[in-house]
């Protein structure tokens, strides 16, 4: 079955050629004009955020103020649930639960700094395509299709805005070309002045749970006490934090993995006292989690890459005193 | 537990512990559980000093207070500034649009287990998973505290994904309630 998923990226990727040449100028400046975009413009739109049989309305609406990024991002279907993003921190609101979970926020360059400029490195690891498009939102569109080089991760299709450079319509599409996720904005707003006001939360959040993972948000270059013995090619381990968490006995530890492009996360936290659990997958839209145990810990990998990607990771994790063979040295996949 | 210790959980929880004593020191919880149940609150009690409406602490005056708890004693006098609870707010209800087609249903995940592929990527022999059970289609709801816990994964995740994949991850985080599907993976023994 995974041979069969190989062979179908094989096709996608030999469909955008140029095998071991790199991706032409011309598409990775866009991917930067539209990095840069989504972080430094004004922005208010609803989307419909789609995932297999399932549709959701959302809208999100986006500022910078002295030079940060804000933002919040609001479920207008069912839970109601909000993500908002402050100049410190990140809320959580889940009505549904009567919870807002809050965690410290990361500095948005610190970890850019650590993660590849487009280059040999990403080339090795995806083609980027560019070709006119039709006009979407009444505005003329460029489409993106960054095509991944194995079945360790998934290529996206962009439709960017040729003034913008802003994505009207993303998907994210598995080794078949078919969408597992996608996100089709119907209204956008850019580079008007966003009203302050619309990103205050809609929740009366009186009487919620407010939870908050302690502990800083910047991660380290160099992870505490796990490394991994050897992830999918492209990977590195990028950085590394503790994360203090209400009822869990010992701080949990986050590990941050990234090709330049996408990124795994991994969770490491004591196992439950109840004995062992067996190892569990789950998927929502195009996240995938893999959790499994490994010496009296549970170690769950969390990103938006195949399933197979993140039970690699998730498996290949070990914790350094166990295996004094494991080091950081040249040719393992830390990244220093 | 010494002063030392009880510097280094602060250190630690401050995000100042040195990366050289971080998991020197996760070791020794691990194996003390003493030692866990006073970090349990120094967690608890910088938990309740940083929550809306509260107070804002001191530097270290957390550690004074995880300290107090732990002895029984009164807690030290300190410097707690209250905060502006002028800038509180308390709003506006939530706008709803009833949209979306099949929302009960799930997902299908997709598992493909691959031994050759595997331990050609690792390098060495790794047991290999074999699907147990895959759940059925609108059904296998996770329960609420999965689901809360694979939501603050996707949070927190986000953070440090690219504009594009922290969009992706901060959207799958709202709409966790109904989207899951939860595959229940068999490791064969290798005996």
């Amino acid at each position: 079955m995974r041979r069969v998923f190989a062979l179908a990226v094989a096709g996608l990727v030999t469909a955008a050629a140029s095998g071991a040449e790199g991706t032409s100028p011309e598409p990775r400046q866009w991917l930067e004009r539209m990095t840069e975009s989504l972080a430094s413009l004004q922005y208010d739109g609803l989307f419909i955020h789609s995932a297999g049989p399932q549709f959701e309305t959302m809208r999100i609406v986006h500022r910078t103020e002295n030079g940060r990024s804000v933002e919040r991002l609001v479920s207008l279907d069912g839970s109601g649930r909000e993500i908002v993003r402050t100049a410190e921190e990140v809320h959580f609101y889940m009505p549904d639960r009567r919870v807002v979970l809050v965690e410290p926020r990361s500095d948005d360059g610190s970890l850019l700094k650590a993660l590849p400029a487009p280059g040999p490195r990403l080339d090795a690891l995806y083609t980027l395509e560019l070709r006119p498009g039709h006009r979407l939102l009444g505005r003329d569109v460029r489409v993106m299709d960054i095509y991944p080089r194995d079945a360790y991760r998934y290529g996206y299709r962009l439709w960017l805005d040729e003034a913008t450079a802003m994505p009207l319509r993303s998907e994210v599409l598995d080794g078949h070309g078919q969408a597992v996720e996608s996100i089709h904005f119907t209204q956008l707003q850019v580079g008007d002045q966003v009203d302050p006001r619309q990103l205050q939360p809609a929740i009366d959040a009186t009487g919620f749970q407010w939870i908050r993972a302690g502990g800083r948000a910047e991660p380290r270059p160099v992870a505490a006490g796990w490394l991994p013995r050897r992830i999918p090619p492209g990977f590195r381990l990028v950085g590394s934090r503790t994360q203090a968490v209400r009822g869990v006995p010992i701080p949990m530890q986050h590990l941050i993995f990234s090709d330049g492009f996408a990124s795994v996360s991994v969770f490491i936290e004591p196992a439950s006292e109840k004995g062992p659990v067996p190892p569990e997958s789950t998927s929502v839209g195009s996240a995938n989690t893999y959790s499994t145990q490994v010496q009296g810990h549970v170690v769950t990998a969390v990103g938006e890459v195949p399933p197979e990607t993140v039970r690699e990771i998730a498996t290949s994790l070990a914790p350094v005193e166990a295996d004094p063979g494991l080091t950081a040295g040249p040719g393992s996949p830390v990244d220093r | 537990m010494t002063d030392q210790i009880r510097e280094q959980i602060s250190a630690l929880l401050d995000g100042e512990l040195p990366k050289g004593e971080i998991g020197l020191l996760l070791r020794r919880m691990e194996r003390d559980p003493g030692l866990r149940r006073s970090y349990e609150s120094y967690v608890l009690a910088g938990e309740v000093l940083r929550s809306p409406g509260g107070i804002v602490a001191s530097r270290g005056f957390s550690a004074r207070v995880a300290a107090a708890l732990e002895d029984g004693t009164s807690l030290p006098e300190s410097a707690p500034v209250p905060l502006d609870r002028g800038s509180r707010r308390w709003l506006r209800p939530a706008a709803g649009v009833a949209v979306a087609a099949g929302a009960a249903l799930a997902a299908v995940l997709l598992v493909r287990p691959d031994p050759d592929a595997s331990a050609r990527m690792a390098g060495q022999t790794q047991r290999t998973p074999s699907i147990r059970a895959v759940l059925p289609v609108g059904g296998a709801s996770p329960t609420p505290e999965q689901n809360q816990r694979l939501a603050a994964y996707l949070v927190a995740h986000g953070q440090y994904a690219t504009p594009i994949g922290r969009r992706a991850a901060w959207s799958n985080a709202l709409a966790t309630d109904p989207g899951i599907t939860r595959v229940t993976i068999e490791i064969p023994e290798q005996r």
